[in-house]
């Protein structure tokens, strides 16, 4: 099992946001975490990076076998685990490629893996560059950097492809892109899916879901997963909304 | 008890002979007005404005040796920062080796002023203390009083030096001391050269080091100074540059205070003919122990002249960072474009950073601006940097770098810009 969340819960402040999240991941699935918006899927996505700002007063987290909650942010990214942010940060000044040849790199050191070449580097960089249809000049940009909605998010999974990770979680990917930017972030996001990984995809809207297909979709409301079914539940939710699932919870 | 001024002019008037020989008049003759000037002013103390922030005054209170004649050995470790140069070495303040004067074919002249006061003395009575004598402060005004020896760059009209010229201003001897650097650079009409200063010191002694650089741009000529100071953290560097540009010149200096105790720099542009172009550029890294200044004036003294100023400072530990800006557009100076930006990051609590424009504008038709920030690390992008694998301090170094190398960046000469990238890396990981 690549994730098992158990009865996790979580706080801001005094208030609690996540009140007793159950979630199993193995590899080779696709997972969809949806819900109205302040549900807490966004806060589910920061605690597993790490985000510092939240308390987890209960539960457990365990990620490959390992507790995650007791490793340091970049530990769990060296583990393997990715986060497709909502909201990408700008670094001004920090060129995409020496950030992400340094991501890596430091990835490599931890597995016990050499470093990559320049030419190695170059050459996976223009290799997944392609599969997002990222502009080369893009990547010779600062973090970010002016870069558009579209862009950032098509960075995040250029990223991801980058650093090919065994557990991938993107929050709100969609939200903010064109129907051309999605369905080329969506392609991206398919052609990194294999037997050895798994991808979850926190959205508030079905469209996605078009394009990525996944095997289970959970509903979270109140800090709570309220509904877990198969693919056939994106598509209801779609056609009905959320307010006959969330009726009882009121 | 003796004050300050007392005790630098008992020094002057006793050791007056040794500083003039061997010196003609084009050098000898601004001494005595220098030292009545100094006496006169004082040196500025944190009552006055432009010290408010820097304590000169307690710097000279100790007592330092000042020798008049050459000492001391080179020390290897001092190397140019590009291979491909014309080197000139000073050591306390002397031309040091055989090479006094270098002559080029085209009538390029690089290397002691000491020498080229005596072989050519009508180009060094023409500029010598030109920019530096008029209306001269304190500090200046000490320089020009016991220069003895310095730097001398001539190009004539339409010549192009073709490599830089890159000066290593070495410290070295077993007590504390004072140095004067001097350095005079004259580019005549069209003239291209880029010249490189290096200072730097040895080992812990304690230097007070005053150092003058007067530059001349003629019509149409180009001129890129880059000037790096990375000396030990118990001197202290009292550096002043005038540069006066005419008709269609440009000029660029980019300074960096990579290392030191107390640095304070003074850099005065005058843009005295139409369409000349400046670009002045600076960075200082204040970490523990270290108080770095950097003065800047740039006064559009003619109409269509456009300035670019872009300042960087970073300060950490008890560090202190100060930029002071002034552009003056006079009123003659229509169509005048003059641009300033300082940006500043604290690194903690105990750090400060202090930072003043000041724009004084005389004419109606201008397009000016200027902007200073001063702010801390991006949290936030250190989070995101860290989610991809990247450890906690190489996120904090990595946007530190991000910051400064736009400083870095505008440096033209490639060989350069990578070594000062490698002092600049350096530093950050001590910070």
């Amino acid at each position: 099992m690549l994730l098992s969340v158990k009865n996790l819960h979580v706080k801001v402040g005094e208030k609690e946001i996540l009140k007793g999240i159950d979630l199993q991941v193995h590899a080779g699935e696709v997972h969809a975490i949806m819900g109205p918006n302040g549900s807490g899927k966004s806060t589910f996505a920061s605690v597993l990076a790490g985000n510092e700002k939240f308390e987890v007063t209960e539960g457990e987290v365990l990620y490959r076998g390992k507790d995650l909650l007791a490793m340091s942010i970049e530990d769990r990214a060296r583990e393997g685990l990715f986060i497709g942010f909502q909201y990408p940060v700008e670094i001004p000044g920090v060129s995409m490629m020496n950030f992400m040849r340094q991501a890596l790199n430091e990835q490599r050191k931890y597995q016990g893996l050499a470093p990559l070449t320049a030419v190695e580097f170059l050459q996976r960089s223009k290799e997944k560059a392609a599969v997002v249809e990222l502009e080369a000049k893009m990547t010779n940009r600062a973090v970010n950097e002016g870069f558009s909605g579209g862009e950032k998010k098509k960075n995040e999974i250029f990223q991801m492809a980058m650093l090919d990770p065994k557990l991938a979680i993107l929050d709100e990917t969609d939200s903010g892109l064109d129907i051309d930017a999605l369905r080329i972030v969506a392609s991206g996001v398919n052609q990194l899916c294999h037997s050895d990984n798994a991808t979850v995809v926190i959205t508030h809207y079905q469209r996605l879901l078009d394009y990525i297909v996944p095997d289970y979709v959970h509903v979270l409301y109140q800090g709570r997963i309220i509904k877990s079914a198969g693919k056939e539940l994106a598509l209801e939710l779609e056609e009905k909304g959320y307010d006959w699932l969330i009726k009882d919870y009121q | 008890m003796r004050t300050i001024e007392q005790k630098l002019a008992d020094l002057y008037f006793a050791n007056l002979d040794l500083l003039e020989e061997g010196l003609p008049a084009a050098v000898n003759r601004h001494r005595s007005d220098a030292i009545q000037n100094f006496h006169l002013m004082g040196l500025p103390s944190q009552k006055n404005e432009k010290y408010k922030y820097t304590d000169i005054r307690s710097r000279y209170a100790a007592d330092y040796e000042k020798f008049f004649t050459p000492f001391g050995a080179w020390d290897d470790s001092w190397q140019p920062l590009v291979g491909e140069a014309f080197t000139v070495r000073l050591l306390n303040g002397y031309v040091y080796g055989e090479e006094r004067l270098i002559a080029l074919e085209n009538g390029i002249l690089y290397g002691s002023l000491r020498t080229a006061a005596e072989r050519c003395p009508e180009l060094v009575e023409e500029y010598y203390n030109r920019l530096a004598g008029k209306g001269s402060d304190a500090v200046s005004s000490l320089n020009t009083a016991f220069t003895q020896d310095g730097l001398f760059v001539y190009l004539p009209r339409h010549t192009a030096a073709g490599k830089p010229v890159v000066v290593i201003q070495g410290c070295r001897s077993e007590e504390s001391a004072q140095v004067y650097h001097r350095a005079l650079i004259i580019a005549e009409e069209n003239a291209q050269v880029q010249v490189v200063f290096q200072s730097t010191d040895a080992d812990e002694t304690p230097f007070l080091i005053n150092s003058l650089t007067e530059v001349f741009a003629g019509q149409g000529a180009r001129i890129e100074i880059v000037d790096v100071i990375s000396e030990n953290n118990r001197s202290t560097h009292l550096s002043n540059q005038y540069v006066r540009q005419e008709k269609d010149s440009w000029v660029q200096t980019v300074s960096v205070h990579a290392e030191g105790g107390v640095i304070r720099t003074d850099t005065s542009t005058y843009l005295e003919g139409k369409g000349a172009e400046n670009h002045m550029h600076g960075l200082f890294m204040a970490g523990e122990g270290e108080h770095l200044d950097s003065h800047t004036n740039i006064e559009h003294r003619a109409a269509d002249c456009i300035s670019y100023e872009d300042f960087r400072g970073v300060a950490s530990g008890d560090g202190v960072g100060v930029f002071n800006g002034r552009i003056l557009v006079a009123q003659d100076a229509q169509r005048t474009q003059a641009f300033q930006e300082n940006h500043n990051l604290l690194l903690n609590d105990d750090a400060a950073i202090h930072t003043k424009p000041q724009l004084e504008i005389y004419a109606d038709d201008v397009k000016c601006s200027h902007g200073a920030t001063v702010g801390q690390l991006d949290e936030q992008a250190v989070f995101y940097m860290r989610q991809r694998g990247i450890g906690q301090q190489e996120a904090r170094k990595l946007q530190l770098y991000g910051f400064v190398r736009t400083i870095i960046d505008k440096i033209t000469l490639r060989k350069v810009a990578e070594a000062v990238d490698g002092l600049v890396t350096a530093k950050i990981d001590r910070l």
